[in-house]
């Protein structure tokens, strides 16, 4: 652990590029990005392995500059798994560029965050439940064909994308680059305040944690109506409820009505104080101050361990297993 | 039931790979509508599994894996209606219902496996500093497999013992331990950003931050917004961005003319 990632490589002669091959066999590896899936960094591990290839022929000359790499290529990570090939792309190109280490780490933040949104509204929104949809009432109808058609489909679109997404944004990459190293200071400041900016959009979307706490706090008078039909010579008997003050032909109470049906029976409205508890939900209050501050709060805490108290990411899980399962035992989480 | 020790390798080879499916790999042989299918062929009643696979599929749809929430587990759900509707001669419907508790059972593993997955991470860093890319590779397949082997031997484990003994097994799970790994694993993330934070973060740039986390608070707010929620915010991040960028580079422009002019103007 004692390992603390460089900013800038040793070798910054760019590499050279990376050949046609190599970049396919990387789309054919982020299939697996979601392979090591944990949560804590959610896809690292997936992505790094997925670029491997791409980092192993771009730093093949310094082992060290291959540690930085694969080491800060292993921090939070979580883009769509259908549409990782764009960010890899930027992301190699930099690489291959040997771009400062904080400015390839502030596009990749940068990339990851907005496509996930667009992916799920493609596959999981749109194009899963339409293909599926049919599919499933060809399967229902005995069609062997179905299961076929459907992955056919899902497929051809899936892969189509990945391999496209890879050529054109590693092409694109490599095209800005020239750019970029002109103010390359002011650049990775610009993409660090997007990447922060998207940190903290992540920390209110992604934050799952609230608390299910319920506090009594007594009871309250709740008045619920009682509409009743009764005899013209009991109306008397519910004076108290009906008229201000108990005095009949005098003002009616709010809310309060007498209707004579002419029949000998009159419909009385009123209404009647029932107690009922009354609970405070610790979690409603937190919302009025800030939503998501327990995401906010927890963020902000791990972050004070790690940096200036020199706590591992692996004690700091550690905490979170504690609190989490003391916690549930108590059920103060909402599920 | 009386099924081959070959039908029951089978199976255990389906919910294998649809297990390692339903977040790699192709991510779409894990879908009823496939394993359904392809478990009726091996316990040899197509027809019956196609229509346990088209049922469950109908019942899924909206309800997927988005922005990492774990919906009841489409893979076990859907692998063991198709078993329970072939060995047991129930109805399509009937069988998809009998295996939601399986679904719930299959959603305990894979919370299971992510927070188990959390402190390896530990390991893959030290790979990472060594400059040791196998050592990544291994720490994925490994993953992998127990995904594959935990789901093949929950199945397995049924698919021998029946739907009652599936029920017991679901009941005597202790709720309260499950909620409080869930809820620790819900919080896994915050290590991961303040991880970002801890390399990113300067201190003329925490303004950003909580820029950023207000105003997605306020666009979650808004429920038709919650799949373009990102894209929406980062067109905001990039504006800010942008901005400083053209800003800061006028800036040096501009010092670099000052400094210059100076030192004219001292000559």
């Amino acid at each position: 652990m004692a390992y603390s990632i460089p900013d800038s490589y040793q070798d910054t002669t760019p590499a050279e590029q990376l050949d046609k091959k190599t970049l396919n066999r990387m789309v054919w590896r982020s299939l697996f990005l979601q392979a090591s899936f944990n949560y804590e960094r959610m896809q690292a591990g997936g992505w790094l392995y997925s670029i491997l290839p791409g980092l192993e022929k771009i730093h093949k000359n310094n082992k060290d500059d291959l540690a930085a790499s694969m080491s800060h290529n292993l921090e939070f990570f979580n883009t769509h798994p259908f549409l990782v090939t764009f960010v890899m792309g930027i992301v190699l190109s930099l690489e291959q560029n040997k771009a400062d280490i904080p400015t390839i780490r502030a596009v990749r933040v940068a990339a990851m965050g907005p496509l996930g949104g667009i992916g799920d509204a493609l596959f999981w929104f749109t194009l899963v439940p339409i293909t599926a949809g049919i599919t499933s009432n060809m399967a229902i109808n005995g069609n062997i064909a179905a299961p076929l058609i459907f992955l056919l489909i899902f497929n051809v679109a899936q892969f189509a994308l990945r391999f496209f997404l890879m050529n054109w944004s590693y092409k694109m990459g490599t095209e800005a680059i020239g750019v970029l190293t002109a103010n390359a200071k002011e650049f990775t400041r610009a993409a660090s305040i997007l990447g922060i900016f998207v940190v903290g959009s992540l920390t209110s979307l992604y934050g799952a944690t609230s608390l299910n706490v319920q506090i009594p706090n007594g009871q309250t008078n709740e008045p619920i109506e009682v509409v009743s039909t009764i005899k013209n010579a009991e109306v008397k008997d519910f004076k108290d409820k009906l008229y201000v003050d108990g005095k009949m032909d005098g003002e009616l109470i709010e809310g309060a009505n007498v209707l004579d049906l002419k029949n000998g029976y009159s419909q009385i409205t009123y209404h009647q104080d029932h107690m009922v508890p009354v609970t405070i939900n610790l979690q409603e209050i937190l919302d009025g101050i800030l939503p998501q501050l327990i995401p906010l709060a927890f963020t902000l805490l791990l972050y004070f361990l790690l940096s200036k108290k020199g706590w591992t990411p692996l004690k700091c899980i550690g905490l979170l297993l504690i609190i989490g399962i003391i916690g549930g035992y108590f059920g103060i989480w909402a599920v | 039931m009386g099924y081959s020790v070959l039908q029951i390798l089978l199976v255990f080879l389906i919910t294998f790979i649809a297990a390692i499916d339903q977040f790699s790999f192709l991510e779409s042989l894990y879908q009823p509508i496939v394993t359904g299918t392809v478990v009726g062929l091996v316990l040899g009643d197509v027809q019956t599994g196609l229509i346990v696979g088209g049922t469950y599929q109908l019942m899924t749809i909206g309800n997927m894996p988005v922005g990492g929430a774990q919906p009841p587990n489409a893979v076990i759900g859907g692998i063991m209606a198709a078993v329970l509707a072939i060995s047991l001669n129930m109805d399509a419907k009937v069988a998809v219902a009998t295996a939601i508790p399986f679904a719930l059972l299959g959603q305990y593993g894979v919370t299971l496996l992510f927070s188990l997955m959390s402190p390896v991470m530990t390991v893959a860093d030290r790979y990472a500093s060594e400059a040791n890319p196998r050592g990544i590779d291994k720490i994925n397949y490994l993953s992998m497999i127990l995904m594959g082997t935990i789901f093949g031997l929950i199945v397995t484990l049924f698919f021998i013992g029946g739907a009652s003994f599936g029920n017991q097994v679901v009941a005597a799970i202790p709720k309260q331990l499950m909620d409080g790994l869930g809820a620790a694993g819900g919080m896994m993330r915050y290590v991961g950003f303040g991880i970002l934070l801890k390399v990113m973060v300067s201190r003329e740039l925490w303004g950003f931050y909580f820029a950023g986390f207000a105003l997605a608070n306020i666009v979650a707010g808004i429920a038709s917004l919650s799949g373009s929620a990102l894209l929406l915010l980062a067109f905001i991040g990039f504006a800010l961005a942008f901005w400083d960028y053209q800003i800061q580079t006028r800036l040096k422009v501009a010092s670099e003319a000052a400094s210059y002019g100076g030192e004219e103007d001292g000559i």
